[in-house]
């Protein structure tokens, strides 16, 4: 899998593509921890082109956020497909990430 | 494609490392395809289900890399099943667990394979571990 990245200045937006899957979440976490040690602390996954998700896309996710809320920022996602949502919803994951429809609706207050 | 008209039989043999995970999902697309009656939330559950039991023998089976495995799937009128054995160590999975709290990173792929599964069963046999993984068609999602 690969994603592209656009910083937004206020934020960053990466956008996976494809399997989120156990092949797909290392090179994302790596690449998520660099933003946060920069200092890039917003941090939207527009997911509209991931098709599935498991549960290591989960927990990078899950990791991502914890890191950014840690240094007083924030992992919001968007665009979320129908099996992410199933599975977020399943998982109870829904709770913390919030599926905004759009990226706009994800940075609204940043 | 196998069968008698009651149940399709679909199968993959090959190593369990992390790309042919794809196969996995390539398998069910084919089984899906050839079953356009079969709703597509129930397809996109047992994926999600079958890929967790999948991505745990990739990650834990032993020796790395030489694992082999064989997936069966058969769609039948009323559920859909995959048989998953693999040559990987002994493994005793970690069952019944319920779904961990929503701050861990990790411990969620068994826990998202029982809830979307109406049955799965996990043996050793000889030198290989058997998963069997049904869900019957029709189920709403948990939760």
């Amino acid at each position: 899998m690969s994603f592209e990245e656009v910083d937004q200045s206020a934020y960053v937006v990466l956008t996976p593509e494809g399997k989120f899957n156990l092949v797909a979440a290392p090179p994302f976490k790596a690449r998520v921890d660099d933003l946060v040690a920069a200092g890039k602390v917003r941090l939207v996954v527009d997911l509209h082109a991931v098709d599935f998700i498991d549960s290591s896309g989960l927990g990078v996710l899950i990791g991502g956020l914890k890191s950014a809320r840690q240094h007083d920022g924030d992992l919001r996602i968007a665009a979320s497909g129908s099996q992410v949502q199933a599975v977020l919803k399943l998982t109870n994951l829904d709770r913390i990430l919030t599926p905004y429809a759009t990226i706009e609706e994800a940075c609204h207050d940043w | 494609m196998t069968g008698d008209g009651t149940c399709s039989e679909y199968v993959l043999e090959g190593f369990a490392v992390p790309d042919q995970l794809d196969a996995v999902h390539t398998l069910l697309a084919q089984a899906a395809d050839e079953h356009p009656d079969l709703d597509s939330m129930d397809v996109m559950l047992f994926e999600t289900a079958i890929i967790e039991i999948a991505n745990n023998v990739v990650e834990y089976g032993r020796p790395e890399g030489e694992v082999r495995w064989r997936f069966t799937i058969r769609v039948r009128e009323d559920e859909i099943e995959a048989e998953l054995d693999d040559t990987g160590q002994m493994f005793t999975p970690q069952r019944g667990k319920g779904m961990p709290g929503e701050d861990a990173e990790g411990g969620r792929g068994l826990p998202i394979a029982e809830a979307l599964l109406d049955r799965i069963e996990f043996t050793r046999m000889d030198d290989t571990n058997h998963w069997r993984m049904v869900r019957r068609l029709g189920q709403p999602l948990p939760g």
